[in-house]
């Protein structure tokens, strides 16, 4: 090293890659109301589109007539599925393998159901129209527990596939029947629970809620007629396999199609579907040859796109006296809504259900998940999770828990006696998957720890007795959780959607003065993508962030990808982005070598540069090379500096945590406070511990929000009781409490950069960790098993129940 | 939903019966009842504005009466389609007993409500039922004894929150 070059500490610094707290790029604009969203996108000329909804759960659509609504000024078209009909657009595929109507078909199956577009000059007069459409309905009984939808007499909703029997999951056995998927060894299972010492068993139901992203989802369509391209700007997780569906389906060549994200205000799975909107924007443009535009109010949102979890699992699970987890069975019924819209990949329709053998060495298990028709909105995505598998950690930890009541264990130690333990790994399920590191021991300790654990239960113990001297009416829970996480999807081999591979992708463009630009096939929702991944790249490529522009979310420029849910952006584009610096910097190593006149092998890289190896002195940094690439005739080497990967991930990321949440629960009233929430988190290599830390506060504030007053409920007429923020529980900040974040690092072993994905793991660990406070609050009063979300009605009914208010 | 209640009205069995099937009389008390027409004996179509929270929407709908049990009891049954603001359907079981020389009248009144309605007025379905059905019955009973009747402390004590649930 000669006097001029800085330390490496300075340098390494300097260029604010892999561990730096870097401040996100896009907040300037966001702070600042420059934002470019769905909403702030106007055209020339647009027009815009409203939807006549269905009042009914279920019903006939004996006729619509538009006349009154054509009167109103403003008002263009009303189209209906006849209109939709001769383009064969009137159903649309879901990402389920099912259909799905795009515009009510002769019949409604869910409450909030589109039934009619109306299109206008404004938004105004397009409301007004609606309210004119007259719709003639012939009401039919609704179907609203999946428990009854097998029985004689029950409605049957799908008429349309009433004697299929076979899905695109296997046999049908009954038309309100969707799927049976199956996992593990049912026999070998049932062996081991029926010779148990112990054996709990357990219906754990997780309620239906919603993502509620702050920005509803909407779509631009622009058909330009003169050069047959049609744009496309929506709320897109997926913008590239929007484009591909949305070629197959109206026949629209793919390159005539472009599609846009713009900002997103928040996706959280509710915009992964492909929605009625974004179809009959499209057709609404098409008709008239002008930009329409869709958006949906909050109401429309809550009630009719995607909708997550509502799984009922059954559960039963077996351990030796001494505490060792012996076999885990569940039933799941899952309440799918009236299309199948899951968005899973395409061999899991019941998703990554089959992680429910969670943190613990369980050595045999079988799974088994019914998909079920009822009169409620489609959906079924991953809120704020990769998969089901904020399901099936929820169903673990309860699982545990209760059998921890059984084994008169504590839930901590009994979680530590079954842990997978660190010389295991890679793992391999009793359910199918390779976990591929972790260390659980490590993290566990290092949380009981850090809450005081032992103290923690004799405060709880005394708090108890004086509860029953009358001293108190104020119980104490403390709730744990240890998770493990499933994310990244994923392999090709077994992951697709709609036979799109999972796999993701990164192109990057040095610039002749040595800054550069990344496109992604991925798209942020506030993720911090922009300042994320040109952190990685920064560390692989030795420029500094602050020099790397990220864009993503439009398909005219960014290379294919799947797109950016389920954790799988740092995963899977993640190391796409290493991989494809990588290759920038093996181009840059035959350059430098050329201007130091050394062969290739004999310069050696060291942060932002290439050294001759034992001659320090002798470098060339990466903007001397990124000149050089444009500027120089290098005999050999093409000029430019630009490189491409698409990178298919061997395996899966298993991101952990331990949980602990202290609660006090007033039994006369039901209220909570939470006095302490400490979640540790092993995501692997740490890109940016600022970003981790604010994703883990958005995702415990969403998980506490689920668990304790957030659902979508139906009343037994099929009417969605829940269906706006009066009624739709969001935590402000009254109702969030304070966060301790921490972390151990297990890298993953086969990422290129040893990163896992965290985005998620806070509303996988923080939901059960919640519930399981509320329920070891009352362990000493033989509760077992209450049903979220814990508000202070349900609460107060469970202390009632247990005969606390005598 | 379900609500039961009572009131004395202050005249005779069968005025109050009569009153009971006057569609004139009904319009004047049923709370933002617009038409009201007679169809038959026993049918009857109305247009009524009805505003529960946040949503205001006029229902067109059709009511049956039944006077088999006349002049003891009588019931009616009805539907109504709010279009976008959604639906209601429901009816009620009135008993009239004869009393001090006025009539007490009984009610025990069911309806579904459905769609937006149902939606986001379901925490103020109840209280607002409540009170459309106790303000039809005092304006009923003005209408049918010509009275003065003023109205009772407790509603003045509730006024104030029928200000905040929404008038």
């Amino acid at each position: 090293m000669n006097e001029m070059t800085p330390p490496k500490e300075e340098r390494s610094e300097a260029l604010k890659g892999l561990g730096c707290s870097r401040k996100r790029v896009e907040d300037a604009r966001f702070t600042q109301g420059k934002g470019n969203y769905i909403d702030d996108i106007k055209l020339p000329g647009m027009l815009f589109g409203d939807f006549v909804r269905s009042p009914y759960p279920h019903a006939y659509v004996k006729s619509i007539n538009p006349d009154k609504a054509l009167e109103v000024p403003g008002v263009l078209a009303v189209i209906t599925a006849k209109d939709l009909e001769p383009l064969n657009l009137h159903w649309m595929p879901t990402l389920a393998g099912d259909k799905q109507m795009v515009l009510a078909d002769g019949k409604v199956l869910f409450q909030g159901q589109e039934v009619a577009f109306v299109v206008a000059t404004d938004r105004y007069a397009a409301a007004d129209g609606v309210e004119l459409v007259e719709v003639e309905y012939e009401e039919l009984p609704p179907l609203v527990d999946p428990f009854k939808a097998e029985i004689e007499g029950a409605p049957i909703l799908r008429e349309d596939i009433a004697e299929e029997k076979e899905g695109a999951h296997g046999p049908r056995r009954h038309p309100n029947h969707i799927f049976t998927w199956e996992a593990g060894d049912k026999d070998a299972t049932e062996s081991v629970l029926d010779g148990a010492d112990v054996v709990a068993e357990e219906m754990v139901y997780y309620h239906r809620t919603h993502p509620c992203p702050l920005e509803t989802c909407g779509s631009v369509a622009s058909m330009d007629k003169v050069n047959g391209k049609l744009t496309l700007y929506g709320t897109f997780q997926a913008p590239h396999a929007v484009r591909t569906v949305a070629s197959l389906i109206s026949g629209i060549a793919e390159h005539n199609i472009r599609v846009i994200s713009p900002d997103i205000g928040g996706g959280f799975g509710n915009k992964v579907g492909v929605y009625p909107g974004y179809v009959c924007s499209i057709v609404a443009s098409i008709v008239t040859g002008k930009p329409v535009k869709w958006i949906e109010d909050r109401i429309e949102n809550l009630t009719a796109t995607a909708f997550a979890r509502d799984y009922w699992m059954k559960g039963k699970i077996s351990a030796t006296k001494e505490g060792k987890i012996t076999g885990l069975w569940c039933h799941t019924t899952a309440d799918h809504g009236a299309f199948d819209a899951c968005a899973d990949p395409t061999k899991f329709p019941a998703g990554f259900m089959n992680i429910c053998t969670g943190s613990y060495d369980i050595p045999t298990a079988y799974l088994a998940v019914d998909g079920i028709y009822t009169n409620k909105a489609p959906g079924g995505v991953a809120y704020r999770c990769s998969f089901r598998v904020t399901e099936a950690a929820y169903f673990i930890e309860r699982m545990i828990e209760v059998l921890a009541i059984k084994l008169d264990m504590d839930a901590a130690e009994f979680r530590r006696i079954n842990f997978i333990k660190k010389e295991q790994f890679p793992y391999q399920s009793a359910l199918g998957w390779e976990y591929d590191s972790g260390d659980y021991h490590t993290a566990w300790d290092k949380a009981l720890d850090a809450v005081n654990y032992k103290a923690l239960r004799e405060e709880q113990a005394e708090r108890l007795e004086d509860f029953k001297a009358g001293k108190t009416r104020k119980l104490m829970g403390i709730g744990l959780t240890h998770f493990t996480e499933i994310v990244g999807a994923g392999p090709v081999k077994n992951c697709d959607i709609l036979g799109l591979g999972m796999f993701d992708s990164c192109e990057i463009r040095i610039h002749p003065t040595g800054s550069a630009i990344a496109r992604l096939g991925t798209i942020s929702q506030g993720q911090g993508h922009a300042t994320t991944f040109a952190q990685i790249l920064a560390s692989e490529i030795g420029i500094s962030a602050d020099d790397i522009t990220l864009e993503e979310g439009d398909t005219d420029t960014a290379p294919y990808g799947l797109g950016t849910y389920g954790s799988r952006s740092t995963p899977v584009a993640g190391a796409a982005t290493a991989m494809a610096g990588r290759k920038i910097r093996a181009k840059a190593q035959m350059i430098a070598a050329y201007l130091l006149e050394v062969h290739d092998g004999d310069v050696e890289w060291d942060i932002d540069r290439f050294v001759v190896k034992g001659a320090p002195e002798r470098f060339k940094t990466m903007k001397e090379i990124a000149f050089a690439a444009y500027n120089q005739a290098i005999p050999g080497i093409e000029p430019g500096l630009e490189a491409v990967s698409y990178y298919d991930p061997p395996n899966m990321t298993y991101p952990f945590g331990a949980y602990i949440c202290v609660m006090d629960i007033d039994v006369d009233t039901g209220t909570t406070e939470i006095r302490q929430f400490y979640a540790l988190d092993d995501c692997g290599t740490r890109i940016n511990p600022m970003i981790i830390e604010g994703q883990v506060h958005g995702g415990l504030t969403e998980a506490l929000a689920i668990a304790m007053g957030q659902e979508i409920a139906y009343d037994e007429m099929g009417n969605v009781k829940t269906g706006s923020l009066m009624d739709f529980f969001i935590p402000t900040m009254w109702e969030t409490p304070n966060y301790q974040t921490d972390h151990t690092t297990t890298p993953s072993p086969h990422h290129p950069i040893g990163a896992k994905g965290v985005g998620e793991s806070p509303n996988v660990g923080g939901v059960p960790a919640f519930s399981n406070a509320v329920h070891d609050a009352f362990r000493a009063f033989g509760l077992t098993q209450s049903h979220m979300p814990h508000d202070h009605w349900r609460i107060w009914q469970t202390a009632n129940k247990l005969g606390l208010h005598d | 939903m379900e609500i039961e209640d009572e009131i004395f009205i202050n005249a005779p069995r069968d005025v109050v019966f009569k009153s009971l099937n006057d569609p004139e009389i009904l319009k004047q008390c049923i709370p933002g009842c617009e038409e009201l027409t007679k169809v038959s004996d026993t049918e009857l179509t109305a247009k009524v504005v009805l505003k529960i929270g946040p949503v205001k929407a006029k229902f067109s709908g059709d009511v049956e009466l039944n006077n088999e049990g006349a002049p003891d009891s009588f019931s009616l049954t009805g539907s109504g389609n709010g279009g976008v603001a959604g639906f209601a359907k429901g009816g009620a079981d009135v008993e009239l007993i004869e009393q001090d020389g006025g009539t007490l009248l009984k009610y025990v009144a069911k309806a579904d409500i459905g769609g937006k309605l149902a939606q986001l007025g379901s925490r103020l379905v109840v209280s607002t039922s409540k009170k459309l059905s106790k303000s039809f019955f005092e304006e009923f009973d003005k209408a049918v004894t010509g009275g003065d009747s003023t109205p009772d402390e407790e509603e003045e004590k509730s006024g104030f929150w029928n200000k905040i649930v929404g008038d």
